[in-house]
């Protein structure tokens, strides 16, 4: 009888562990947690990809953000969606009243497609409009190349699977980019008040320094 | 249990080893974990059969040696308990699709589990039993409502639908689970009983024949 209980005290000993190591601290219980979780830990450089926004005009994502100059709010999207990317779109569309009502310079908005293919700069232009997107802080970008597309994607962890009826799911969500070329944080398309604060303060920490910067 | 002892150990080694090479197949791999319902409900009980035969390909002697740290089949249980409720977080659902340790880990656990759970049942008594199924089925009930309920995906890897469905299907076993135990118990009990009331009937019989025996011999 001992053997068993000894047995049994080490397989719940490595069941203890194994459950800790999976739920990273028993703080994780969904991959995409853990994805938020490491991101917030270490920040992820992006991948110097090419983008082509609404006016055909080429620049790689690290530039894109350095000439921000600021905190960027970016969310995936693909223009041919017509289920979650409402609400993603209608997430977005506040963020931009917020900032609109209550005008922040070192916060923008963008949005980027994973459907590079089909969203052309004309079909970019034609959601912008629809969504109401006022250029100067809400830029629209899909990524021409597919291979640097998918790059993105993985570096980023955005995980898009076509659902079988000609559209696609994925881990929709609010990514905060700072003007270095950095994922800081991932938050919850329902979180959009605590991005948008969590931006604000992040662009009050650099402005100053910045500005400083600049002053020589 | 009884029934699936009656092939050759060498037989039941090589079913169990065969299985294992063709789940190791990366067709098999992918087309099973292609949805999330037949990773989990498919895959999962496919392993567990992998395990549980070469489980009952163990020859006796080894079997006995075992059984000495399984008393009352609860080592046994226990890992079993461990490994289905490690694999219910749904961050391994995800986590095996991407890295291979994980994946192997996984297949590891389940064969271990399969082999603990032909070892340890006919060891365990109904309460263990009750006790092993009270924790496991009651846990498959509330992560498959968890699926069904959750309005976000809890595997990247997978669609919502396909989640949904794994939910009720999950807790649709546990009900059938609970079911065949209690049919199973409830069966062996009508047995015994009849064999109670057999024996009851055949005592008479033997006395009747001894008294016939005695006058016979006068």
């Amino acid at each position: 009888m001992w053997r068993t209980a000894l047995l049994s005290a080490l397989l719940l000993l490595g069941g203890w562990a194994s459950a800790r190591w999976l739920t990273l601290d028993f703080q994780a219980w969904t991959d995409e947690d853990a994805r938020r979780l490491a991101v917030a830990l270490h920040p992820v450089p992006v991948p110097a990809v090419t983008l082509q926004n609404t006016q055909q005009r080429s620049q790689s994502l690290p530039a894109l953000l350095a000439e921000n100059d600021a905190i960027t709010i970016v969310d995936f999207f693909y223009s041919r969606c017509e289920s979650i990317c409402l609400s993603l779109g209608s997430s977005m569309q506040q963020l931009q009243t917020a900032l609109q009502t209550q005008p922040n310079p070192g916060v923008r908005l963008l949005s980027i497609s994973f459907d590079g293919a089909y969203d052309a700069p004309a079909q970019l232009q034609a959601y912008a409009r629809q969504l109401g997107a006022d250029p100067q802080l809400w830029q629209f970008a899909r990524l021409p190349d597919p291979a640097e597309q998918a790059a993105l994607l993985h570096r980023l962890g955005v995980v898009v699977i076509p659902n079988g009826r000609g559209d696609y799911e994925h881990n929709a969500a609010l990514l905060l980019l700072d003007a270095q070329g950095r994922l800081l944080r991932i938050f919850d398309l329902a979180e959009q008040q605590l991005a948008l604060d969590y931006a604000r303060h992040l662009a009050s920490q650099t402005q100053p320094a910045t500005t400083v910067a600049r002053q020589p | 249990m009884k029934a699936l002892a009656a092939p050759a150990p060498r037989q039941l080694l090589a079913a169990s080893l065969l299985l294992c090479a063709l789940l190791l197949l990366p067709a098999a791999r992918h087309g099973l974990e292609a949805s999330m319902w037949r990773h989990m409900l498919l895959q999962f009980p496919l392993w567990l059969l992998a395990g549980a035969l070469s489980g009952a390909a163990l020859p006796a002697a080894s079997r006995q040696r075992l059984a000495r740290y399984n008393a009352h089949g609860i080592s046994g249980l226990l890992l079993a308990s461990l490994v289905l409720a490690l694999l219910m977080v749904p961050r391994v659902l995800d986590l095996a699709l991407y890295r291979a340790d994980v994946e192997a880990a996984k297949f590891i656990a389940l064969y271990a589990a399969g082999a603990a759970l032909y070892l340890s049942w006919s060891l365990a008594g109904r309460i263990v039993q009750a006790f092993f199924l009270g924790n496991l089925l009651p846990m498959m009930v509330v992560v498959g409502q968890l699926y069904i309920d959750s309005p976000l995906r809890l595997c990247n890897a997978y669609l919502l639908d396909d989640q949904e469905r794994l939910g009720q299907w999950l807790i649709a076993l546990a009900a059938l689970l609970a079911l065949c135990w209690l049919a199973r118990v409830l069966w062996q009990l009508v047995q015994r009983e009849q064999a109670a009331e057999k024996s009851a009937e055949k005592q008479p019989q033997t006395l009747a024949a001894s008294v016939l025996t005695a006058i016979k011999a006068e």
